[in-house]
């Protein structure tokens, strides 16, 4: 056995030797043989010359003996590699498109692939993620869907609720922040004590808040928690890009908010809940008495080992309907609802990530079949050079493996530069995009690498299968005196072009269907009236601080003056704010119960309303329209009668006869108390979250009679609204120098923001497209040229024999439009049958749009034009050379 | 020549002295009154194949005229395929002759 396993390796590695002993042990046996035949009486050079017709050649033998060696395959795979290699270069044509296009291919499905892992198919960088669930409040009976949880219930909860390990809460919203004399305003979460416990995250400098820093801090709903020598964490960022990555900066203190905070530790890098752009973490404790009915919170929980999503949130409605008997009067009809944290942070943006994805991978396939294509085609310019090396003693193994060499070298070669060009598109990656989730997550790791090799070797097989059969069944019989038309002209390898440019048109067929479908639907959403008019107006949120503008309606005279002083600019038509702005994620936007007065307080007749604080000219400046009564005027001030305006679809399901204005409308503020307002107007919907939403109910009060710290102000220009931005901050700075101007930015990139996925997938989706139209379209073009060429003969002696060329063109044109044709069948079975992928992206556009049939039926228009250039060489044929050389 | 009569032959010249290649040939062609001429192209490859089957070794010595010669000698595994390959020839032998015999 051993002795085996020794001879094995010297074959593998002392070949030289073998091969020098192999040699001596020959020409000793013929020397030998000379010796003896003269010996025996011969003259010596006839002795030897004799031996070797006798004995055969020594180094035709050597050579077999060198093939039965153990790693002789390795010899012959280098062999093999350095021939594939020359007739690499011999045509770099060919090689460089066939390297393009693979690289092109697996290089933009591997960064696709890499963007869909890291937000869709990994899971979140927390301990156990599958355990973590987003918690919402949701209330049928009045049409309220996920939203906040109410901070009053959390309580009962946590001490009611089985299934759970423990439930968080956390509320998000911008402060200013100066340190080492430079002010901005940052994202802020203030957390209750289990929030850090509860994601299973230490701190990677210093620690996570303590129960005794937890309840000292009280939590205001406006402004920051006060209480004694406040604390708080720091996000790795902000660490980062605020304290130059110090480890000595536990233990210094920042402002927040005019307010010295002393900082205690900070979190590692890659920690991103509740979002990846929130920079600081406040301990928020919610021991007080907490109101019931104002659903604000954010809500975190882990469900407990052994529980299923479903139960805990059974048993968390069960203690819902509880609390709903025990508290009629706020929590009737309020339920709960679990949504598993990954889902919640991912969104829809996974699934139009997989459509891409899909569309990508059908683009690879495309460029794959244009590859096999070509390699066809030259498998068949070669068959005349396979039937040679047959006759001359090649085994068919052999040649097989040889061709397949060459489809894998082209195949690594592309899969590596299409690795490289992925790198390039992940480190160029805009991660700030906000209509994708995780994008910071995304690194070119060993699942898309594995994923880039799959892909190669996909397009390795797809693109040299073909060839390699081809070539396989050369004839070992060469007509070796034949002219290559004749070697060619046999038509094989016909039906694996015919299906190949079938299978290309079919995806084309899927890819524009898809992308006809996604243009007609951003085409729509784009059309929808958001009830207000984006263009040429500049939004900036506002944050003031309690410290210095929550007493003695400091706030109230703040905006009064910024309005007055953003109106009194140049350019300025009008300017106005409001509590929360249309497609804007800032600024408080919550919703009370509100009942006409003439109808008693009844639970069953309450209906929830979206409330906004607006300043007089806010409608105007939007562009809104007033339907009914009047608008807010300076008249509606702290001294005046209480005013509401409602939104047209509030006034109409709370007054259905059309007489709103001049009633009187009810609001619950809850733990504060109900106020009657005077319903002096009404104005028309708007869709508050962008053209995919439906408007909500919403009523608006005077920012004067109802006072909020936080608004968002509206600037209407008579130009292009950017020129007014510098203006804009000047003012802001003048009026508060610790109020940093941020976020400033026009209404209508807000409201594209809101579709900016829709348009992303339209863009890409519609390159894709383009991409394999024009690869198939190129696929028509080449097998339609083949054809011609393989038939110059046979078209040549037609033409000599008085066939006329309007027939040949429309055999050439027939051939185009019938592939077309069946790729067109097959596709739209595809289409029909992946449709239900797409339909979740649609707006308002059904799957059998006539735009996306009508891109289709371009397809054989436009393959009709692509034969006419094969036709024209065909009718170019001379059919006195072709008969000469025939 | 069939492969396998010639690995026989081989294998039962070894079994009685170890050779180097010409001096097998030798024996073949001698022991066969001539019948059987073997070439180099048939007994190196043979020779490669029954070494890489362990059924013989070979090493280096002096031959008789001084000169470096690969010696080659049957291994314990060689005797037991010879002893079953002679067995099974003789048994096959002794049928056809039988059938040819017949009349």
């Amino acid at each position: 056995m051993w002795e085996k396993l020794r001879r094995r390796w010297d074959d593998l590695w002392h070949r030289d030797r073998l091969d020098r002993e192999a040699r001596e042990e020959l020409e000793h046996h013929l020397e030998m043989e000379v010796a003896r035949r003269v010996r025996a009486g011969a003259d010596a050079d006839e002795a030897r010359r004799q031996a070797r017709i006798d004995l055969g050649d020594v180094e035709e033998v050597r050579e077999h003996l060198r093939e039965g060696r153990t790693g002789f395959w390795l010899e012959s795979l280098l062999k093999d590699l350095s021939y594939a290699l020359r007739m690499l270069r011999k045509r770099p044509v060919f090689t460089t498109v066939c390297l393009v296009t693979i690289a092109l291919g697996v290089g933009a499905s591997t960064a696709l692939f890499a963007v869909v892992d890291a937000v869709s198919l990994r899971p979140l960088p927390l301990p156990e993620p599958s355990t973590l669930v987003k918690v919402y409040d949701t209330n049928s009976s009045i049409g309220v869907e996920r939203t906040g949880v109410a901070t009053g219930n959390l309580v009962d909860w946590r001490r009611r609720a089985e299934g759970f390990r423990g439930i968080a809460g956390y509320y998000t919203m911008g402060r200013t922040l100066t340190s080492g004399g430079e002010s901005d305003v940052v994202l802020t979460s203030q957390v209750t004590e289990d929030f850090f416990p509860l994601m299973g995250v230490s701190a990677a400098l210093g620690r996570t808040f303590t129960p005794e820093e937890t309840a000292a801090s009280l939590f205001n709903t406006a402004a920051a928690p006060v209480g004694a020598d406040p604390v708080v964490v720091l996000s790795h960022r902000l660490w980062e890009k605020r304290f130059g990555a110090d480890p000595g900066v536990v233990g210094r203190t920042l402002t927040l908010e005019r307010r010295s905070f002393r900082v205690v530790g900070v979190m590692p890098s890659g920690f991103a809940v509740p979002g990846p752009d929130v920079q600081l973490f406040i301990p928020w404790s919610l021991a007080g008495e907490e109101p019931r009915d104002q659903h604000y919170l954010s809500a975190v929980a882990r469900i407990a080992a052994g529980t299923t999503v479903a139960q805990a949130e059974a048993d968390l409605r069960t203690v819902a309907q509880a609390l709903g008997r025990e508290h009629p009067e706020t929590n009737q009809g309020w339920s709960a609802e679990l949504v598993p944290l990954q889902q919640d942070v991912v969104g829809d943006s996974g699934r139009t990530l997989f459509v891409l994805l899909a569309a990508v991978v059908l683009v690879l396939l495309v460029a794959c079949a244009n590859v096999a294509l070509l390699s066809l085609a030259r498998a068949l310019e070669r068959a005349h050079e396979a039937s040679v090396r047959l006759a001359l003693g090649a085994t068919r193994p052999r040649l097989l493996r040889q061709f397949l060499m060459e489809s894998l070298v082209l195949c690594i070669t592309g899969g590596v530069l299409g690795a490289l060009l992925a790198m390039a598109a992940v480190a160029i990656l805009d991660r700030t995009q906000p209509s994708v989730p995780r994008l910071d997550e995304v690194t070119l790791g060993l699942r898309a690498l594995l994923f880039a090799l799959g892909a190669t070797a996909t397009a390795t097989l797809i693109s040299g299968l073909p060839s390699a059969w081809r070539w396989a069944r050369a004839e070992a019989t060469p007509d070796l005196a034949g002219t290559p038309a004749r070697v060619v002209g046999r038509g094989e390898g016909r039906a694996w072009r015919d299906g190949l440019v079938i299978a290309q048109i079919a995806m084309a067929v899927v890819l524009l269907v898809g992308a006809s479908l996604l243009v007609r639907s951003y085409q729509r959403l784009r059309a929808v009236d958001p009830g207000f008019d984006p263009r040429g107006v500049l939004v900036a949120p506002i944050f003031l601080d309690m410290e210095a503008y929550g007493r003695g309606g400091k706030s109230r005279t703040y905006y009064a003056t910024l309005i007055q002083r953003l109106e009194a600019l140049p350019g300025v038509v009008s300017a106005g704010g409001a509590t929360a702005l249309p497609a804007s994620p800032l600024g408080p936007d919550f919703e009370r119960p509100v009942w006409p007065e003439e109808i008693p307080n009844d639970p069953r007749v309450r209906r929830p309303a979206w409330v906004r604080m607006v300043t007089p000219n806010y409608f105007r400046t939007l562009g809104m329209r007033v339907v009914k009564g009047r608008g807010f005027d300076p008249r509606d001030g702290p001294q005046s009668p209480s005013v509401v305006i409602l939104g047209e679809s509030m006034a109409r399901r709370l007054w259905p006869e059309g007489n709103a204005v001049g009633r009187r409308l009810v609001i619950d503020y809850s733990t504060s108390g109900t106020y009657p307002y005077d319903v002096v107007g009404v104005v028309n919907d708007v869709r508050f979250g962008g053209p995919r939403t439906e408007p909500r109910h919403e009523i608006y009060l005077a920012h004067a009679q109802r006072p909020y710290l936080v608004m968002n102000v509206a600037v209407r220009s008579s130009g292009d609204p950017r020129y007014l931005v510098p203006a804009v901050r000047r003012v802001l700075k003048e009026l508060d120098p610790a109020k940093p101007p941020h976020g400033i930015q026009t209404l209508d990139d807000l409201l594209g923001a809101t579709v900016s996925r829709d348009r992303s997938a339209m863009l890409v989706l519609s390159a894709f497209a383009s991409v394999t139209v024009l690869l198939s379209l190129l696929g028509i073009h080449g097998i339609l040229s083949h054809r011609v060429r393989e038939r110059t003969r046979e078209i040549g002696i037609r033409m000599a024999l008085g066939a006329d060329h309007h027939r040949l063109r429309r055999w050439i044109a027939g051939q185009a439009v019938k592939l077309t044709l069946i790729g067109i069948a097959v596709g739209s079975a595809l289409a029909a049958a992946s449709a239900r992928a797409v339909s979740g992206l649609l707006f308002g556009v059904s799957l059998t749009d006539p735009a996306a049939a009508l891109a289709v039926a371009c397809l054989p228009l436009i393959a009709l034009v692509v034969s006419l250039h094969p036709a024209w060489r065909a009718t170019r044929i001379d059919a006195a050379e072709v008969l000469r050389s025939g | 020549m069939a492969t396998e009569k010639l690995d026989l032959l081989i294998l039962k010249t070894l079994a009685l002295a170890s050779l180097h290649g010409y001096g097998i040939g030798q024996r073949i062609e001698q022991l066969s009154g001539g019948v059987f001429r073997v070439t180099l192209g048939a007994l190196y490859p043979a020779l490669q194949r029954l070494e890489k089957d362990g059924l013989i070794d070979a090493e280096w010595k002096a031959s008789d005229n001084n000169r470096r010669a690969r010696y080659y000698r049957l291994t314990a595994a060689g005797r037991r395929r010879l002893a079953a390959e002679m067995e099974d020839w003789e048994r096959v032998s002794a049928a056809v002759t039988r059938i040819l015999k017949a009349t």
